[in-house]
């Protein structure tokens, strides 16, 4: 453990240390390797308990993007006649709504670590980081459900439509899927630590949270966008990632190099700064639950 | 001598009491500067140490038992040393792994299965994915449920829950165990059961633990110290019985308080204390001088608590209107209603039923020696009061033979 390096000098018996303050720039990464089996077993008991005496139980995770998808075609495509950059409808909202839910549900999960562990937090030690993580990997295993959802629904398109061949960028999707996770583990920790003291800030970012899904294009293409708000519109990072995702299935599809590398920038330090926050609150919150 | 394993040194915790958790910011950012001029130095009257200068070693296979009223810091220490909470001040040292059980059954997911739940909870407790595979069969066997193996917790009896999650806790092997008051939950089998694993784990495999317990039975049996908190600090700590009488305030029987003037009786600017006796064990009679603050109901509360720390019973009288002055008063307890042992009893003086004016704690304690006399029975009954209420027997049908 990281702690016990200075204690060395001061005695050598100990090994570790409880103090009145954690020290900033203390990841115990050690612990939290220690603990990566907790993380697993997290995950393993949301997913298994999620769809416990559900009747379809596991199809749910196909089913949830599939009837977002086909909502927004509806409203957003037939009555609102948005454009869909040239790429078959369906899969244009489906692009869209896949990654949004993505970071949305693991934002929702990671923001209220500490309120929804009060329980557990409040009787056991483990590495507070263990809940965050186990979340966006709990999430990440449902994208990949969705995602085999979505390749099926391609390969249908593309071989009955003969529309929307694969390009190059399709390789890019893994780093998509983590710079989505990577943004919503920052925000989800910085806001993890927040919310857990002032319980009345979280009601307002459900109604922001909400609001930027309309900053996002998940039912429309970036390309409708004034000239003049473009610049801003692209600050948001999954303003690039979605637009990435949608290019993959356009002829001449381009990849937005630029977004993509700020988004890459921000979600650096944003990450950095939830767990420089996270660390060195992690215990203190508990007092003010 | 053996091993050191942990050593709390001048640990102190400091919480401030009311509105926990719906602090406003505007509120903080009052505090932020507040503290900033005065540090924690300030006398609030809405913060508390819940535990003051606290200073203990443990070494391996050792056994240490901490007793204590309600909100005497026992849990707070526990937290402390099971890394939930950060020290105020002071530290806390230790080597090897601690494990604490502050709850049994810590994260059991109701929808999932017994199986389920011994690796959730294994893990949780801090035993590897593998280290739980490896004593599987173990567990299952100590808890005696291998046909629920595989139905999900939330079908389980309360007892049978209680086996599954002890036993998990049981087959830890950190060296250093600190235990919450979760014996005394299950069966008296089952609990006997847990204390001889307790004694193995400490004797056998020379691994250290701290408990809480108001049993003191189990307090004189498994532990080689004692530890009595009071009010947050240790006020003894040595031998368990020591720390038991300390804790149960037998060593000087207290039957009577009496003091001549308001200046030097216990007390405070509202209440002060002339006279507290027991006369023959059954009547308590106290005096005080009063002074209200302004239209106060007054009312007055009688705590009475046994040998086992365990609380009899909380008696209040009807919130009166009282002039300001000298106040008599008196209560009488039954005869025939107490068990055989000592008791120890607390007058507390409360304002408006909700302001607690004067905490008269553990002002009296007496002893009840077996009055039943009338009974062909010798010997300590079981159960908290003993009292005699007729039980009454009448032939219905002579012929009816069975």
């Amino acid at each position: 453990m990281k702690q016990s390096a200075k204690l060395n000098t001061v005695n050598k018996w100990w090994q570790y240390e409880t103090t009145a303050s954690q020290k900033w720039f203390q990841f115990g990464l050690k612990d939290l390797y220690y603990n990566r089996g907790l993380i697993l077993r997290f995950t393993r008991r949301d997913l298994l308990a999620s769809y416990q005496q559900t009747v379809i139980g596991p199809f749910w995770i196909f089913l949830q993007p599939l009837l977002t998808a086909l909502v927004y075609l509806i409203v957003f495509g037939r009555f609102a006649k948005m454009p869909t950059d040239g790429i078959p409808p369906i899969l244009f909202y489906l692009a869209g709504s896949t990654i949004w839910s993505f970071f949305f549900d693991s934002l929702n999960g990671t923001m209220y670590t500490f309120i929804s562990n009060t329980h557990i937090f409040n009787k056991v030690y483990f590495p507070r980081l263990v809940v965050p993580m186990s979340i966006i990997l709990t999430q990440a295993v449902r994208l990949g459900i969705q995602l085999v959802l979505f390749a099926l629904i391609y390969v249908f398109y593309y071989f009955i439509f003969h529309t929307a061949s694969p390009s190059k960028i399709l390789l890019l999707l893994p780093l998509l899927v983590l710079l989505t996770a990577g943004f919503a583990f920052g925000l989800g920790l910085l806001i993890s630590i927040i919310t857990a003291k002032y319980r009345d800030l979280d009601n307002i970012l459900q109604f922001f949270l909400r609001l930027f899904m309309f900053a996002t294009p998940v039912v429309y293409p970036a390309s409708i966008i004034p000239d003049k708000y473009q610049a801003l519109f692209w600050l948001n990072p999954l303003t690039p990632i979605i637009e990435t995702f949608r290019a993959a299935f356009v002829e001449n599809g381009k990849i937005p190099y630029y977004p993509l590398a700020i988004a890459g920038i921000e979600i650096f330090f944003l990450i950095s700064l939830g767990l420089l926050l996270f660390k060195k609150r992690e215990l203190d919150v508990m007092d003010s639950i | 001598m053996r091993e050191l394993v942990l050593k709390a040194e001048n640990i102190s915790k400091y919480y401030r009491l009311g509105l926990i958790g719906s602090s406003s910011l505007k509120q903080d950012l009052q505090n932020l500067f507040v503290k900033s001029r005065d540090g924690l130095t300030v006398e609030d009257p809405q913060h508390i140490w819940a535990l003051k200068d606290v200073d203990f070693e443990l070494h391996a296979g050792e056994v240490i038992g901490i007793v204590g009223r309600n909100g005497s810091g026992k849990s707070t220490l526990l937290k402390i040393l099971s890394r939930i909470a950060r020290p105020t001040t002071g530290s806390v040292r230790w080597k090897g792994k601690i494990s604490s059980l502050l709850e049994i059954g810590t994260g059991f997911h109701a929808e999932l299965t017994g199986r389920e739940n011994i690796f959730l909870n294994g893990q949780i407790l801090g035993l590897s994915n593998a280290e739980v595979k490896t004593r599987f069969d173990e567990i299952v066997a100590f808890s005696g449920i291998e046909r629920f193996l595989d139905t999900p917790v939330k079908r389980y009896s309360s007892g049978m829950y209680v086996r599954l999650a002890f036993s998990v806790a049981a087959h830890l092997r950190s060296d250093i165990l600190i235990i919450d008051e979760v014996l005394a939950v299950g069966d008296i089998e089952f609990q006997l059961k847990c204390i001889a694993k307790m004694k193995e784990i400490s004797r056998l495999d020379g691994k250290a633990i701290l408990f809480v317990s108001h049993d003191m039975q189990t307090i004189r049996n498994l532990c080689t110290t004692g530890i009595y908190l009071e009010k947050g600090r240790i006020k003894l700590i040595g031998d368990p019985p020591k720390a038991i009488a300390g804790y149960l305030n037998l060593d000087t029987q207290l039957s009577k308080h009496t003091y001549s003037s308001p200046h030097e009786a216990p007390g405070n600017s509202y209440i002060k204390i002339k006279r507290a006796e027991l006369e023959n064990s059954t009547i308590i009679h106290f005096e005080f001088w009063y002074t209200a603050e302004g239209n106060e109901n007054l009312s007055i509360g009688i705590m009475l608590y046994n040998d086992l720390g365990q609380c009899v019973f909380d008696l209040a009288s009807a919130p009166t209107r009282m002039e300001n002055g000298l106040i008599k008063g008196a209560c009488t307890l039954p005869e025939n209603f107490l068990n055989e042992g000592q008791y120890v009893l607390s007058i507390a003086f409360i304002g408006d039923q909700s302001k607690l004016l004067f905490d008269f704690a553990d002002c009296l304690n007496f002893n009840v020696q077996d009055n039943g006399k009338n009974l062909r029975w010798y010997g300590k009954r079981v159960g908290i009061v003993r009292p005699e209420f007729p039980i009454q027997l009448l032939n219905i049908d002579r012929d009816g033979a069975i």
